[in-house]
């Protein structure tokens, strides 16, 4: 997944990031809101992590903001306010978490698979494509009952599909889902990658449609 | 050692009424005793008019009688035609003092011996006295005192009885002249009494009498005052979570994260041990806040809130951070209950309740908790008995009934700072209601006023 990260603290910021690029998305980390509107204008992300308290102003404004532009973002505020009137005003200004810190990393990438799930419509941890049964929460996937080890670029990957079955994805959607700004990447990436998928899940699981990108779990014109 | 003796506050409805009941009686009393005073000499003036009159008119018929009788010395006492009670009797004498006449109940000895010309009063009577003849016959007519003392008396009594029927007639009259005078008043004092101990907005000054207004609106801004500082102790307790949970956030980010970087062995121990200790500094920062503010006042708000849908929220909030224990929630089918209650306050509370039920209750065993429509809250959560005396030392801080179990002894202190502050009670029951064991916490929230 694409998020955006907006957190003041150097020190948080940073592990937040790394730690949310391990488990395979790509991080945009911008540290106050004005820099948060500029990378909302330019780039779509499947999330958004908010602090509150930034140096320009509330992260609240900010969802408000989104919100009224009817963007439906998910949104999980990370804050150190703890009252419940603050995580009510959060909620009802349109978060769809609302984390206290400090929180446990494994916490945080537990809210962001729940969040990005209910947003996928399939609030299930357990997706089945075809022969594939993917646990989203545990980060596992089994091929005929049998289990498969993704790397963290691999499993962002099936990822992407997971949360868009049936969709044609382009590549540079899926870059986008894997790299953060400023990333190198080189021009073979994603076929790389796609190779690899389909080596480890199946040839019959991953479809190219040529010159226009690649779908998974599309089951024809008539559908399923 | 002195002692000051406070004063019982007065009643100023009361002593208004009871002042101009007093004025007025005291007003009518003087009235009375000049009307008595003036009505005493005017009566003494006719009564004195009287018996000279009396006198003057007597005196020619009697030396008439007297000198056509044979025997003019002898005595005589004229005899009434009819028979009544004679006020005024009178003595006609010669020269030499010898009674020539007298009415039929003339008793001699309560006239003057010497023979007065005019006026004079004796301690019973009042006489009048004239000559005649050459100063040969003097008659001397008296009149009793108490006859004028009993037309007085009467009088003075019946300018009285108005005065008797006056006074409670004044005082009532007063009380509801003033009652309606301090209508405003009362409306003001009633606003005052009514509103929540959490209500701190301006009360309203129209319509109060302009000396009352400076002290209304000293109220007013006094009221303003202590909001602005309950709100800014509220604001700094606030930053100053933010300021120090963010440090130790990055710490235990950090500390995570380089958990994860490192093989098992002996440094990821230690940093195991750091990571608790980090929790460990956490939480207690976090407890001795919550402590700060449910000591320091401000636990209910001007408007009322839903606690039963504040309840949901923090019961699934913990139940997601504590996936390992199962909460039962048992909540009445109107879901509402309004209470002044502040929400962070209720939360702190529910928070810390919560918290010692899942920490200190068997980990097979849910945690139960109810609402009732009646306003009270129970949580309990599975446990071996707890003595009575330990129970009666669990609202301490730094007391814990189960040492075995990590905590600070500080969530009950809480809960009871919170409890105590909003108004509300909390009960420990162990075994729990209609059960072996067990430990149930009650907390009724329909004490609380506003």
């Amino acid at each position: 997944m694409r998020i955006l990260l907006v957190e003041d603290t150097e020190g948080l910021g940073e592990v937040i990031q790394d730690q949310v690029a391990d488990e395979g998305h790509a991080v945009d980390w911008v540290k106050c809101i004005s820099q948060a509107d500029s990378s909302l204008r330019t780039t779509d992300y499947d999330l958004i992590l908010l602090d509150l308290m930034l140096p320009d102003g509330n992260g609240i404004d900010l969802l408000k903001k989104i919100r009224n532009l009817g963007e439906t973002t998910p949104v999980i505020i990370l804050t150190a306010r703890d009252q419940i009137s603050d995580r009510i005003n959060g909620l009802n200004a349109g978060a769809d978490d609302y984390l206290v810190k400090p929180f446990d990393l494994s916490e945080l990438c537990a809210r962001i698979a729940a969040v990005s799930r209910r947003y996928a419509g399939n609030p299930n941890p357990i997706i089945h494509l075809g022969a594939l049964e993917v646990d989203m929460t545990k980060h596992l996937i089994f091929r005929d009952g049998i289990t498969v080890n993704l790397t963290a670029r691999e499993w962002a990957l099936l990822e992407a599909f997971t949360q868009r079955p049936g969709t044609l994805l382009s590549k540079s959607q899926l870059e986008d889902h894997l790299y953060a700004f400023g990333s190198e990447i080189e021009s073979n990436t994603i076929e790389v990658y796609i190779s690899r998928l389909r080596k480890k899940l199946g040839k019959d699981q991953l479809e190219t449609v040529r010159g226009l990108g690649y779908r998974m779990g599309y089951s024809g014109p008539q559908g399923r | 050692m002195s002692f000051v003796q406070i004063k019982k506050p007065q009643s100023l409805q009361k002593t208004l009424g009871i002042g101009l009941t007093i004025g007025m009686a005291l007003l009518w009393i003087f009235a009375l005793s000049g009307g008595v005073y003036v009505s005493q000499n005017k009566l003494n003036e006719l009564f004195d008019s009287a018996l000279a009159e009396t006198a003057q008119r007597i005196m020619p018929l009697a030396v008439v009688e007297i000198l056509n009788r044979d025997e003019p010395e002898k005595a005589q006492q004229v005899v009434s035609f009819k028979a009544h009670e004679e006020r005024l009797v009178y003595l006609v004498r010669n020269n030499l003092g010898q009674i020539l006449l007298q009415s039929h109940n003339a008793d001699p000895t309560v006239f003057n011996q010497t023979l007065l010309i005019g006026f004079n009063s004796s301690t019973t009577h009042r006489f009048y006295g004239v000559s005649a003849v050459q100063n040969t016959l003097h008659i001397e007519v008296a009149e009793p005192l108490i006859q004028r003392q009993e037309a007085i008396i009467a009088m003075a009594v019946t300018l009285l009885w108005p005065l008797v029927l006056l006074i409670p007639f004044c005082f009532l009259g007063s009380w509801a002249f003033v009652h309606y005078s301090l209508r405003h008043i009362l409306a003001y004092r009633n606003e005052i009494e009514s509103r929540g101990s959490g209500d701190l907005s301006s009360v309203k000054i129209q319509d109060l009498p302009t000396e009352i207004i400076p002290i209304a609106e000293s109220v007013n801004n006094l009221l303003d005052r202590l909001q602005r500082a309950l709100e800014s102790e509220r604001s700094f307790t606030a930053n100053s979570a933010h300021e120090l949970r963010t440090p130790i956030a990055t710490a235990l980010a950090q500390v995570q994260r380089l958990q994860q970087k490192v093989s098992a062995g002996t440094t990821q121990d230690e940093m195991v041990k750091l990571e608790t200790t980090l929790r460990g500094l956490s939480n207690l920062s976090e407890k001795l806040m919550q402590l700060a503010k449910a000591e320091g006042g401000g636990l209910l708000a001007a408007e009322q809130h839903n606690l039963i849908s504040l309840l949901t929220l923090i019961v699934d909030d913990s139940q997601r951070s504590n996936a390992v224990n199962k909460i039962t929630l048992t909540l009445p089918k109107n879901r509402e209950y309004m209470s002044v209650i502040d929400p962070d306050a209720f939360a702190i509370l529910i928070r810390n309740l919560l918290d010692n039920a899942i920490k200190h209750g068997d980990r097979n065993q849910p945690v139960d908790i109810s609402f009732s429509t009646n306003g009270i809250l129970r949580i309990v959560n599975a446990s071996s008995v707890i003595p009575a005396d330990t129970l009666a030392q669990l609202r301490r801080r730094f007391v814990r009934s189960n040492i075995s179990v990590q905590g600070m002894g500080l969530g009950l202190a809480i809960a009871d700072a919170v409890v105590s502050g909003v108004g509300a009670t909390m009960t420990f029951n162990s075994p729990a209601t209609g059960q072996t064991n067990g430990f149930e916490v009650k907390v009724d929230f329909s004490t609380i006023k506003g």
